[in-house]
This record gives C-alpha cells, structure tokens and sequence, in this order.
C-alpha cells in the first residue's frame, strides 16, 4: 500500500544504534505548540517555500492559476528563478520504500531504519508493511503514542526499538499544549513498559509547561510502575522550534523558554532513580 | 598540550616570527641574477649554485620555545630561469607548471639513519652514471652541511653546545634519537624548498618516526608525553614558511604526511606514532602538515574515532585512503606489490610510491564534462539508446586522452641534486631523478566526472527510457543556456537521474570510469612510464567549467562544476549513505591516480561522543563499501553564508539545529543566522 512521507535522512544520529536511515511519515493528529516539524503536521501534500533568497521577482505569483487553493501543478516550481519551492509530501508504495531503505543495508552494519514523523501511527498499515518489509534491519519508531491500541499492539510486535514521547503527565494541560488527552498515550506507554521491546522515553523539556515539581513527581510515579527501571532523554527546549513555520507559509507565534540550570537539577534530583539523560 | 608549546602556538598564530623576514635588496639581486641565469653553465650547476647563494644568505635564527630550528629569512628567491628563458624552453620542451621536480616522497627513515656522509658514500662507490650529478651532488652535500653548521653554531652560542653538537653530528653521520631526528629532518626540508622543488612530502611519518621513537623510550630518552610534545613541536615548524611557499591556492603546498596503512611486507603498519600523530595534529590545529590516514577493511572502529576527533575540529582532515582499493591499482599499473603497499601522498590526494619514482600524477586534467557535453550535442540525434551514445562517449574520450598524452614530449624538469640525493637510489646510480627513476608515471585528473555521469543519465532518463523529453527540445535548451525553457533545466535539475542517488547514473559513472581507465590504457610516455586516470580535479573543475555551455544536467554555462569526486550541486533528495554508495564504484580500481569523494557535515554533528563514532562509523561505511579516497568537511560559518546567499547551489546543507536537523536553506533567517553565530562562536 502507499503512504506520504515527508523526508528520508540518511545519517540520523541520535534515533537509535548505529547508522540511520530515518523516515518522516506525513501528517500528526496532535498540535504539540513546541512542533518544529510544522511541514510534517499536514497529511496531505502541500507547497513549501523556503524563505530566504527570495529576490521577490513575482514569477512565482504570475504563473498561478489557482491562487486560492493549490492544486499542486508545479508551474511556481518550475518558474522560480531560485528553485526555493518544492512540494513536500512523496506518495510511496511500501515496496518501493522498503526496496530503497534495504539498498543502504551493506553500510548501515550495526544500524538500521527509524520510522519517525509526523506520528508513525496515523499511516499504521503503511507503518505495519514496512516494517515487515524491514525485518531484515534494526528497526525503531518514534511516537507519540496517539493512536488505535490494536495498530499500537501490531506495530510494537515488529518494533526493535521504541522512542516514544512522554510530554506531559496532566490529562488537562496535556489537552491544552497538544490538542489531545494523553489517556490512550499513557495507556499505550505502560502496555510498552511491559511489552518487552527495548525503548526509550523521550521528554521535550519546556520551561513552565513539564519542568514543575508536580509534573515530575507524576512522571517518577508512572516511570515506578516499569519493571525494571525506564530509559528517559530530555531534549532541551530551544528557541530553535519555529525555525521551519516561515517554510510552510505558518508562523510560529508561541514564546516559550528554554529550561534553566535549576530545571534540569529538579530533574535530576526527582529521578534519580531512573537512567535519565539531557540533550540540546 | 603542554605550556610551551601552547605558547609556541601563540607566537606562530600572532606571527611574531615574521619579524625576522627580509627581501632581497637590489645590490644582492645583480649579484645572483647573473650566477643563477648565467647560460654557459648547465642547469645543474645553476640549480646547485642558487641553493648555495640562497642558504648562504640565510641566517640562523632561534625562535624561543621551539627545539625544531630552521627558520627562512629570506622571502623570495629568484629562480634560474627569467620568463622569457622559460617561454624559450616550452617552444621545445612540454613544462608542467614550472618545470621543477615536484610532489616525491623521499627516503626519509634511511636518510635521517645514514646522514648526508652516509649518502655521499653511496655517491661515491655507485654507478657514477651522470659525473655531473655526482659532482653537484657531493657539493650539494658539503651546502647543506654548511648551512646546518651555521644553525649548530648558533644553537651552541645559545648556551645549547650538546644540540648544536648533535645538529653537526647527525646531518652527516645520522640521527639516533626522536629530537636529532626532527631537527635534522627541519633542515633538510627547509633546504628542498629552498632548492625551488616544490609540494615537498613528509612521506609515512609514523614509519620513519619509530625506530627513533622506540630507541628514545627504551634509553629514557623519551616518554609518551615528551615525544607528544616533540611532536606538536615538528608540527608547528610547518608552518613558520608555509606562505612563502609556491602554490596556485593558499594551504596547497603538498607538506602532506601519512599515516596507518600497511607495511611493505603488507603487515598492519598502525603503531603507536600513528595515535600521538592523531593527537598532536588535533592539538596544534595548523593546516600544515595535511594529514593522510590509510584505512583496510580491518581498521578498528576506535582508530577511525581517534580520526573523527581530528575531522571535528574543522581542518578537512584527515584525508582517508582505502588500502583495498589504492594498491590494487597500484599493482595493476605496474607497482611492484611492496612498493604499491608503501605508497604516500602527494600534494592533494595523488597516490605516489616513496623513495623510487619520478610519476607526475597531477600532469593534465581529462575534461569529462565537456566531452560528454560535446558528444551530446554532435550526436544525440542519430542515437536512440544509451549504449549507442556511449560509444560515442567512449571513442571521444579515447581520442582526447591520445592527443593529451601525445603532448607529453621533451619533458623539461630542471635537475634537482639535493632532493635526488634524498631519494631511493639516485645516490647509488649517480642520477639525478630528473633523469627518471623507477617509475615515470604521469597522471590525469577527470574532472567533471558526476556532471559527465549526469548529463548522460539525464539523456537516457529523460528522453531515452522515459519520452518525457524530446532530443530536439534538450538540443534547444542546450543552444539558447535553457533562457526560454526554464521548465527543460527544472526537470533535469530535479527529475533526472544523479549519480549519487539513482542507481542507473551510478551505474553511467561507473562505466565511464572504467571508459577513462580504457582510454589511457596501453598509453607510454617518452620514458615508458604509463598514464594513471583519476579522480581528482585539482583547479581544473574550475577553468573546466568557465567556457562549458549548458550542459544537460540541467547545469547553466559557466556554472561551476562539482570539485573532485563528489556529486552534482543540484543533488536533492539523498545523503550521505546514497552519495558513499553512488561513488564506490568498482572503476576505482583502474581510477585511483587521486581525488576524494568530499562529504560536508556541519560541525554540529560532532558534537558528543555519541554522534563522533556516527561519523566514524559513516567512514568505515565507505572503506567498505570500495571508496577510494575520502574527506569529510566539518562546514562552518563561510559555507554557511555561501549558502544564504546562494540556496540553489547549497539544497542539501545540514545543519543540526534542535535535537534535529534540517535542510539549512529552508530555515527562516533569523534561525539560519543563529545557526551561523553559533558556528562562529564555535570556531573561535
């Protein structure tokens, strides 16, 4: 079956062992405020610009013929002068993008291919294909744990690795910062806990939204009920997120900060006991 | 890095030593101009008398802090030749570039073992073939001895009498420890650049080092933390002169130094030289001396990372040469097997044999683009397949690579005495080696060879396998530089195959390598040495690419081509891994005369322990997959801004910016800045 994907790197480094092919699956059916893949959201294809080194000539706007919604005939594409328009979304058949990932295998040695997104778990199917298709490499994904527990039970079977994102730990602000309550996710997160297949859980670490004592006290409480003690990274909040809004003709509007020195002590100091890790 | 050398690093970076500099003045000038371009003398004697005058002239200078002397005053020193002397010879003679012996890696570990008396024996009791040589050479002998008397003198005035003792000693009779070794390895460089060779070597640093390394532990001479140091200590003296030295680019002066690899007798030849050279390069972060890694299959993963901590600090370097590939070629050009094992570097990435050849790899520049574009545009109408215009490309190629080779004659090379006398075997047959040696191999670089590759998939992409173009339209485009069919150069920027990402223009590079290696197959030159293809473009990608017309890579007339071995500009939608596996092509047995695969990753991506063994991981990758040749760029702030002000040309730049990495065209200004300010930050 066919899936959209919005880009496939090639050296990923921190997305799992060894070298990395990553694959960005189109569309996520949560608005995290933080997002810094605002290309990814969208499960549809759709033109992007990027926005330096226009020169402003209007060629772009000349050659439209349906200002008001795209119909993707690429005419802006081809005239501008810069190359700085492209559409992002490529429409795979499993086949074909599990043919193109495995030519990699005589140099990804000890690495394999990480399904990431957008949220893995909205193309499912797509998502359960490849990953079969894949057997014969390490394969990892990263969620955010939104979706049907019968896909997140089948993907999980064929999964050699997990990330998998813990955001928030309130229900409420959960809603509030993302868009969606974080039952299924939290539901979703013990069932891994408990599945046997290596993962790690993964914080974005936001000032004032998940850096608070309740917050990481609620986290240290659901991280206790693991068997054996859970792998989490912290990945520092940087005012880098809206780097990539101006590109899908978005802007980002939000004014978070990063977390302070005395954040990542609070962590540190809560959860102790886990293996915890931080990263810029 | 030890307190004094960290200020020996300050005084070299604040150029206190350039106080020290002078030019020559009128008086001295109409003093040497006649001597030197005197025309009744031959060209060895004039060579011989200009080193003499020139080292003469030179006065011992004692930098503080360093115990490697030899410091040049004088900033430019006439050659033996005025202009028109020299456009006189080329009427007659083929002259590369200047017409000097350049690019050799010299016998260093016998040389610094024997010393010059141990070489004017040899000189002595050999062949005695050229009596003039032997004669220039012994007074060769008796200059440099001189001159490394005059820095003895002065070292022992300093209050040093056993260093300037030992200087005396071992320039004649040979070094034994780490430190006689280095200094005396100082003077005689200095003294081959002074001789106007150029691109002068520093050859299997890690080979010739160890035996004067083991002998310094073993006496408590040395430990590993002191022969560091005397290390970093050699490393700067590289760079004290290096602006005075002839090159066409700034940095491209050929003091390129190798390292790892195997031994002739094809043993693992790592030793613990090859990890303090690792180490001491990262530390004193000087351009000079470029070091050169040889990696096998067999390389450990940890030596790769120790290399990778060198490649994060911005040089360009190390530079990594598969064994499994290069001495193959070697052997199959006619290295003999122990002489192929021990091959060096030359000035950019040319594979030379130390010590036994007189190959100039670097000879001429094969233009693959331009042949393929001219190809394309006389006979695309007439051809229906891509093995029908193949064999166009095939007899073209074969046709320029003849009339190149066959200008190759009366080879002029002014005789050079004293890098001769450093040489293998010169001493012992009484030759000087711009007689010839060994071997008297020339090589062409290929230049061009992903737009070349290009180009052709483009044609059977587009319009042989696909119909999406038709021939009339792309000859069209090609004519009018695509001005009234931006839609034409959009889907060949963008919809062609690329070597690099698609498996069939791969598969066209590949070919036309093995082409190339046809094409100069069964070619001789006047010496009876063969024609090496390779890789390389040295700065011929650039005059290559100045007259080129559009091409049909979707490539603009005049646009630049891509440096060396690496793929299109316009290259989108693939990696690393795609662009390492596009150029592992099996040709690269036949193709190795030189010329890496390039891959830029932004600094970034060095940034924790974790990410730096990626990136050795990445280049193990490559060795294995059959890559030649490879060097990676950390990319900083100066590409960056290439970037910014040109996105079309930098599409698939990637800058880490957040736990992530993006395409750093697509971020928004103000991000693509921060980026930019960080890595400025970075590289101070």
């Amino acid at each position: 079956m066919k899936g959209l994907i919005f880009s496939i790197e090639e050296f990923a480094l921190y997305d799992g062992p060894g070298i990395r092919v990553n694959v960005f699956f189109k569309g996520c059916p949560l608005r995290c405020r933080w997002c810094h893949n605002p290309e990814g959201l969208s499960p549809e294809k759709q033109i992007v610009r990027s926005p330096n080194g226009c020169i402003g000539c209007g060629a772009c706007r000349d050659v439209c013929e349906s200002p008001e919604s795209c119909v993707l005939c690429r005419k802006c594409i081809i005239t501008c002068p810069r190359g700085l328009i492209r559409v992002c979304g490529e429409e795979w058949d499993s086949e074909a993008l599990a043919k193109h990932i495995l030519k990699f295998s005589p140099i990804l040695s000890n690495g394999g291919v990480t399904f990431s997104g957008g949220e893995v778990l909205m193309q499912a199917d797509f998502l359960s294909e490849l990953l079969d298709r894949t057997a014969s490499l390490h394969r990892a994904i990263e969620t955010s744990g939104f979706g049907s527990t019968e896909a997140f039970e089948r993907v999980l079977s064929k999964t050699d690795l997990v990330y998998f994102d813990l955001k928030v730990m309130d229900g409420e602000k959960h809603k509030l910062y993302t868009g969606v309550d974080n039952a299924v996710i939290l539901k979703h997160a013990k069932m891994l806990m408990h599945s046997g297949v290596p993962y790690v859980f993964r914080v974005p670490f936001i000032k004032d939204v998940n850096t608070d004592e309740e917050n990481l006290q609620r986290l240290k409480a659901f991280l206790s009920e693991a068997p054996t003690p859970p792998t989490v990274e912290f990945l520092l909040y940087n005012k880098m997120a809206g780097a990539k809004y101006p590109l899908a003709g978005m802007a980002y509007t939000e004014h978070f900060e990063q977390p302070d020195e005395a954040d990542i002590e609070r962590a540190k100091r809560i959860l102790r006991a886990f293996n915890i890790s931080f990263r810029k | 890095m030890t307190e004094r050398i960290k200020k020996l690093k300050a005084a070299l970076e604040n150029r206190e030593h350039r106080v020290h500099r002078r030019k020559l003045t009128e008086e001295e000038l109409s003093v040497i101009l006649p001597q030197i371009r005197n025309r009744a003398l031959t060209y060895m004697e004039r060579h011989t008398l200009r080193l003499k005058l020139f080292l003469e002239l030179e006065q011992p200078v004692l930098l503080p802090g360093t115990e490697v002397y030899g410091l040049r005053t004088i900033e430019y020193f006439p050659d033996i030749y005025s202009e028109e002397e020299l456009e006189e010879i080329k009427k007659t003679h083929y002259v590369h570039e200047k017409g000097k012996v350049t690019n050799l890696s010299w016998a260093v570990e016998t040389v610094l073992t024997e010393g010059l008396e141990g070489r004017r024996a040899r000189l002595l009791n050999g062949a005695r073939a050229d009596e003039e040589f032997v004669r220039l050479a012994g007074e060769t002998i008796d200059i440099v001895e001189a001159f490394a008397d005059r820095y003895a003198a002065a070292i022992t005035e300093s209050g040093k009498p056993d260093a300037g003792e030992a200087l005396s000693r071992a320039v004649r009779f040979g070094a034994k420890t780490m430190a006689e070794a280095f200094q005396v390895f100082r003077i005689l460089h200095f003294a081959v650049w002074a001789s106007d060779c150029y691109h002068n070597t520093v050859g299997r640093f890690d080979q010739w080092l160890l035996p004067f390394y083991r002998h310094d532990l073993e006496n408590g001479i040395e430990t590993k933390e002191s022969a560091l140091e005397k290390i970093e200590d050699f490393f700067l003296s590289f760079n004290w002169d290096s602006d005075l030295y002839y090159s066409l680019a700034w940095g491209d002066n050929g003091q390129s130094l190798v390292l790892g690899g195997c031994l002739r007798d094809s043993t693992c030849a790592v030793n613990e030289i090859t990890e303090l050279a690792l180490i001491a390069a990262r530390e004193v972060r000087q351009i000079d001396p470029k070091i050169n890694l040889r990696v096998d299959k067999n390389t450990p993963i940890e030596l790769y990372e120790l290399a990778t901590e060198l490649t994060k600090i911005g040089l360009g370097f190390p530079q990594y040469a598969n064994d499994d590939v290069v001495i193959p070629c070697l052997e199959y050009w006619g290295y003999e097997p122990e002489d192929a094992r021990n091959y060096a570097i030359a000035a950019c990435w040319e594979f030379i044999v130390p010590e036994n050849a007189m190959d100039i790899p670097n000879i001429n520049g094969v233009p693959l683009a331009e042949i393929v574009h001219d190809v394309i545009e006389a006979h695309l109408m007439e051809c229906d397949t891509l093995e029908e215009l193949m064999a166009f490309v095939k007899d073209a190629l074969t046709k320029r690579a003849i009339d190149m080779a066959s200008v190759v004659k009366n080879l002029h090379l002014e005789p050079a005495p004293l890098l001769s006398l450093l040489m293998g075997t010169c001493a012992d047959e009484g030759k000087d080696i711009s007689a010839g040696a060994k071997y008297n191999n020339i090589g062409f670089h290929g230049t061009g060879l992903s737009s070349a590759a290009d180009q052709l998939a483009a044609v059977d992409s587009m319009i042989f396998r696909t119909g999406k173009i038709e021939k009339e339209r792309l000859l069209k485009g090609l004519s009018e530089n695509y001005q009234n069919d931006r839609e034409l150069r959009w889907m060949l920027r963008n919809e062609a195959d690329k070597m690099g990402r698609d498996e069939s223009a791969n598969e066209i590079g590949n070919r036309l390598l093995h082409i190339f290696a046809d094409a100069v197959e069964g070619l001789r030159n006047e010496r009876g040495g063969i024609v090496r293809a390779g890789t390389g473009s040295a700065m011929y990608y650039v005059w290559h690419s100045r007259d080129l017309p559009a091409t049909a890579d979707g490539r603009d007339a005049g646009e630049y081509l891509p440096a060396n071995f690496s793929p299109s500009l316009f290259l989108t939608k693939a990696g690393p891994l795609s662009a390492l596996l596009g150029f592992s092509s099996d040709a690269l047995k036949r193709t190795s005369n030189g010329g890496p695969m390039t891959l830029e990753l932004h600094d970034s991506v060095f940034k924790d322990e974790q990410s730096v063994s990626k990136v050795a991981q990445l280049v193990r990758a490559y060795i294995l997959a059959g890559g030649h040749q490879l060097q990676l760029n950390s990319v900083n702030a100066e590409k960056l801004r290439a970037a910014q002000l040109e996105p079309e040309k930098h599409q698939d730049l990637i800058v880490r910016v957040w736990g992530w990495s993006g395409h750093f065209v697509e971020l928004d200004r103000c991000y693509q800045d921060q980026v930019l300010s960080r890595v400025e930050y970075k590289e101070l």
